[in-house]
């Protein structure tokens, strides 16, 4: 249960937070055409900049607080399962095209996802298991 | 040049990833998500040499992700960095001493071939 809350926590603070930063970047004037405090103002003022930087922050701090229990090869390939929520969010929710081989990419980190998700997630303090 | 910057974002963000879990594992299991003791969490996260080690790298391995960008497409670019899946489990292995069974070797296989996939 716990590293199911880490891992969404991970993930979808990504994902969402790299998607709120996009669509921050489409609303700000160009770097180049203002000058760098009115950037930066509109920058610190713009609720999607500023949501999207908090869930960037909780992913890696979810990241960080997960490697206290968990292995960094359990953490790795299940968390790749952001590559699967982008492109369904993507595909539904931006209305995205997807292409036939990004379908079955990530149909194949899928599997790959629930493989990993299924073994024990902290194995350094068993005794005598390697090899 | 791309290949270089490839070289330079799977070595940084490989050292970035396993500096951060080897210093956090030093730990012990976080039990208290109450305030107190999330505070007690980012001060170890700012005060312990290889987790600071960890962040730093990541920032550089993020950094060199876009200069990589800037001389290659996103469609080389994601693929190319799927190797550090490979070496980040091997060094997991290694140096974290993890048991790294064939159950989970073939699910890092599989995530690294569908994030090749996913490109094209």
């Amino acid at each position: 249960m716990k590293n199911a809350v880490f891992v969404a926590l991970i993930v979808l603070g990504n994902t969402f937070g790299n998607t709120f930063l996009a669509i921050s970047m489409s609303q700000l004037p160009g770097f180049f055409a203002v000058s760098l405090f009115s950037y930066v103002v509109a920058l610190l003022t713009n609720p999607w900049f500023l949501s999207g930087t908090f869930l960037i922050a909780l992913s890696m701090f979810a990241q960080l607080s997960m490697y206290t229990w968990a292995d960094l090869s359990y953490i790795l390939p299940v968390t790749a399962s952001g590559y699967v929520v982008t492109t369904v969010f993507g595909r539904f929710f931006l209305n995205e095209s997807v292409s036939i081989s990004r379908w079955i990419g990530v149909v194949i980190i899928a599997f790959g996802v629930v493989l990993v998700a299924e073994t024990r997630a902290d194995t350094k303090h068993l005794e005598g298991v390697n090899e | 040049m791309r290949w270089v910057w490839v070289f330079v974002v799977v070595l940084s963000s490989t050292a970035g990833d396993v500096f951060s879990a080897k210093g956090m594992s030093e730990r012990g299991e976080i039990q208290d998500f109450r305030p107190g003791g999330i505070v007690r969490v980012f001060h170890y996260i700012a005060t312990h040499p290889m987790v600071i080690a960890g962040v730093i790298t990541n920032a550089a391995s993020f950094l060199s992700f876009l200069a990589l960008l800037s001389v290659a497409q996103l469609s080389f670019a994601v693929p190319a960095t799927a190797l550090s899946y490979i070496l980040k489990t091997l060094l997991a292995r290694l140096y974290l001493h993890e048991h790294v069974d064939r159950r989970r070797w073939l699910g890092v296989a599989l995530v690294s071939a569908g994030i090749v996939l996913i490109s094209f």
